[in-house]
């Protein structure tokens, strides 16, 4: 947005790839400093009508069921109230008590936010890692490039599908350990199934951080590579002085959606374990699904999902403030 | 869209309803005139009927549903649209959203156990007499399939169309190879009858403690017939020993007896029936007359029978329930939607597809059996659904409560929590105690609400 802040931070690199970014702050000065004349065009007699249709559809799809789902985890709407639910009684925070004192929704955001955590530890070194191996080209990569991609193109119902199919007991999975003598036990039931969840998450999200990895790989310019070729820099130290600098954009990026992803990922643990779930993978997402279709208090399970949405919504803003993502003139995100 | 806030899988059912409300609001009566001689008339008028897909069948629904559409058109000139829900899940989507929102279909199928909960929304025409007269009068229904249309006599919305009483089913040579001359009646015999068979990877009984409903109708079965009927007026009897003796019999089949494959910790219904199939097992719990298409493929085709599940509960010598609870009272109610403007030909087109002639029509080509008194006194006769005829007379209704749906999920989530210790071969008793405790506490509340609401 602003054209001001871009130089508080800059990382090594970006003293030898300054030329992009400055051609951005070139084009961005006139406006401040030429006045109202040349600004003109670009802020003054900005067409901000242009916007409605956008804006209303924002509107309709986002702010208005927003503001009813806040409105619903004021009332005590359940099957019995459910016809005439604008007339549904207001209990006020009832709702929101019985979430927080009464209902595993504490320990659903814990499973939610440390499983997403791990996945996303786990997925970014394996991402970048296959990013970095797939960066120069050789005979092949293309094929390589495309079958690393299947587990982010298969649909989340389907990639569930066929590892519950593998992980049943008895299974491919087990038969295969099995033949070099290890005895897992139950995949799809009891403690072990957070793991599976994390695992089966990884496997499926992975080529996510690859492509946005790639991406920030493929905005490197030629010419640094050259540069860091030209001071003597070796393999690691150009990795991780010149080249991870640039990731560093993108990755965060990244690692944002991929965390709200992970927690609002719903489909992957209902099939893999099915409603009701074994009480180590209640996350967020199956929680309120549950209280909301099975036990039918709408309610309350709006008071839980505006809860976690400001539980979510704390840390994202802080981040978001803290990298900057806003921000046009971060290194690897300049394009 | 994708990576928005968890606010919006409760926002948008009510996204959709908002959508909606503004045209669905008011109610109508009648639809179609009524002329003196009863006959609806329809002429350009179109029904809308919601009903579950066969998936076994795809064809003959078809096929079934453009017969019905032609003899309603004949009858009384109106169209019937039929739209179909694949899951439980969609078909509650359907409803809430239909609820909420005052339109949708005319005329809803419902499973059984899922009537008391869609009564529970008021959002369903509660019979009249004279509305029992429309669809062919109360006495033309089996009676014990009434017995989940409605909390009392007076008050019914469900209006039986087909029965799927659950039964058992026995490999004969696998009972006579073991010097087993009838079926079992009480659980306690089953278990011994089972110990015999099992031998080798062939195992006395087949069921699947991962199937998403089998289990609590167990618990439910061998409670009522201990006598205690779960729910006894406001009051959730989870806590009751007859609950924790149920379901120490049913996890003892696989951790004392050792009558069931220790892979059935994973199975669904629907992996139980294959097992059976493969003759790899002496009874099949807990199915209905729709496993006869998969046996009559299988390699036990003709050597298989039907009979009623035991109703001597674990550890008695007799019945104590009334009535001997055979099966849980199953199959589909027809209920009409309130805010319809159609009812009376809501009303005709049940009229038609529960009579006589319909019903039986239907059970050839569906399995199912009919609600219909009459169709169901002719299929008796019929010596290969004797005992599923026999399970449809003696089924017991699930408690008629808004609440039943928590209830049976709470049943259900004990035996989830409980799979790992099974599959390690012990439960431990404190373990399950605070399970059945919480189960118990989670449901009483329910009831709370359901007594209020």
């Amino acid at each position: 947005m602003s054209t001001d802040a871009p130089h508080e931070v800059r990382p090594a690199a970006d003293t030898a790839a300054g030329r992009a970014p400055r051609k951005a702050d070139d084009a961005g000065q006139p406006a401040h400093k030429g006045g109202l004349r040349r600004k003109g065009l670009s802020e003054r007699n900005r067409p901000l009508w242009m916007l409605i249709p956008g804006g209303a559809l924002m509107i309709i799809i986002i702010v208005v069921p927003l503001l009813l789902g806040i409105y619903m985890s004021v009332l005590n709407l359940d099957q019995y109230t459910l016809r005439k639910w604008i007339s549904a009684p207001l209990i006020g925070a009832e709702n929101f008590v019985e979430a927080v004192t009464d209902s595993p929704l504490l320990h659903a955001v814990w499973l939610s936010v440390s499983y997403s955590l791990l996945a996303m530890v786990v997925t970014l070194p394996l991402g970048i890692a296959a990013a970095v191996a797939t960066q120069n080209a050789f005979k092949g990569r293309a094929v390589i490039r495309s079958v690393f991609l299947i587990p982010y193109v298969l649909p989340s119902f389907v990639v569930a599908t066929v590892w519950r199919t593998m992980l049943q007991p008895g299974g491919i999975v087990d038969e295969a350990l099995a033949t070099v003598g290890i005895h897992v036990g139950l995949w799809l039931n009891g403690p072990q199934t957070f793991w599976t969840l994390v695992l089966v998450q990884i496997w499926a999200s992975w080529p996510f951080i690859y492509l946005l990895a790639l991406s920030g790989l493929q905005s490197v310019d030629h010419e640094v590579h050259e540069a860091s070729a030209l001071d003597g820099a070796l393999w690691w130290n150009k990795l991780r002085y010149v080249i991870f600098p640039y990731l560093k954009g993108p990755l965060s990026l990244a690692f944002l959606i991929g965390m709200l992803h992970h927690i609002n990922n719903f489909t992957l643990p209902f099939v893999l374990f099915g409603v009701p779930a074994p009480a180590d993978v209640e996350v967020l997402p199956i929680l309120t699904y549950v209280t909301s279709f099975q036990s039918f208090r709408f309610g309350l399970s709006a008071a839980m999902a505006f809860i976690s949405l400001v539980l979510i919504a704390i840390p994202l803003f802080v981040y978001l403030r803290a990298v900057k993502l806003d921000d046009a003139e971060t290194p690897g995100a300049k394009k | 869209m994708r990576f928005k806030s968890t606010t919006g899988l409760a926002a948008i059912v009510t996204a959709a309803a908002l959508a909606l409300t503004g045209c669905g609001s008011g109610s109508g009566n009648g639809g179609g005139s009524t002329s003196s001689d009863g006959k609806v008339d329809g002429t350009g008028k179109t029904l809308n009927v919601l009903v579950g897909v066969l998936s076994q069948y795809p064809e003959q629904q078809k096929q079934w549903q453009s017969d019905i559409a032609a003899k309603f058109k004949a009858e009384t000139g109106a169209d019937v649209k039929f739209e179909t829900f694949a899951s439980a899940n969609d078909e509650l989507t359907r409803i809430q959203t239909s609820v909420v929102s005052g339109q949708g279909p005319d005329v809803y199928g419902l499973g059984t156990t899922f009537t008391p909960t869609a009564y529970a929304t008021k959002a369903f025409v509660t019979l009249s007499d004279d509305d029992w007269k429309k669809v062919g009068g109360k006495d033309r229904f089996n009676p014990a399939a009434l017995g989940i249309s409605g909390p009392d006599k007076d008050h019914q919305a469900g209006i039986p169309f087909v029965s799927r009483p659950f039964v058992m089913a026995y490999n004969k040579d696998l009972l006579a190879a073991a010097g087993i001359d009838k079926p079992a009646t009480s659980w306690d015999e089953l278990a011994a009858q089972a110990k015999k068979m099992t031998n080798g990877d062939t195992y006395g009984i087949a069921t699947g403690y991962k199937d998403n409903f089998d289990p609590w109708k167990f618990i439910w079965a061998m409670s009522v017939q201990a006598g205690n009927p779960l729910v006894d007026g406001n009051k959730l009897k989870m806590d009751d020993p007859t609950v924790k003796k149920a379901y120490q019999t049913y996890f003892g089949w696989l951790t004392n007896d050792k009558v069931v494959d220790p892979a059935a910790v994973g199975w669904s219904n629907s992996n139980a029936v294959a097992a059976f199939a493969s003759g790899k097992a002496g009874y099949l719990m807990m199915t209905t007359s729709s496993s006869i298409p998969t046996l009559d493929k299988s390699a036990i085709a003709g050597k298989y029978e039907y009979t009623l599940m035991p109703t001597i509960a674990p550890g008695e010598t007799k019945s104590k329930s009334d009535g001997d609870a055979a099966s849980i009272l199953s199959g589909d109610n027809l209920v009409v939607a309130d805010y319809s403007k159609q009812k009376d030909l809501a009303f005709a087109y049940i009229k038609l597809i529960t009579s006589k002639e319909e019903q039986l029509n239907y059970q050839k080509t569906f399995g199912d059996l009919p609600a219909n008194g009459d169709a169901l006194k002719e299929l008796a006769g019929n010596a290969k659904l004797k005992p599923i005829t026999d399970a449809a007379a003696k089924s017991k209704a699930t408690p008629f409560t808004g609440a039943w749906g928590d209830i049976q999920l709470g049943l259900l989530n004990v035996t989830v929590q409980s799979v790992p210790d099974l599959a390690a071969g012990k439960v431990d008793e404190a373990a399950l105690d605070s399970r059945i405790k919480d189960a118990q506490n989670k449901g009483q509340a329910s009831l709370d609400r359901a007594s209020k609401g």
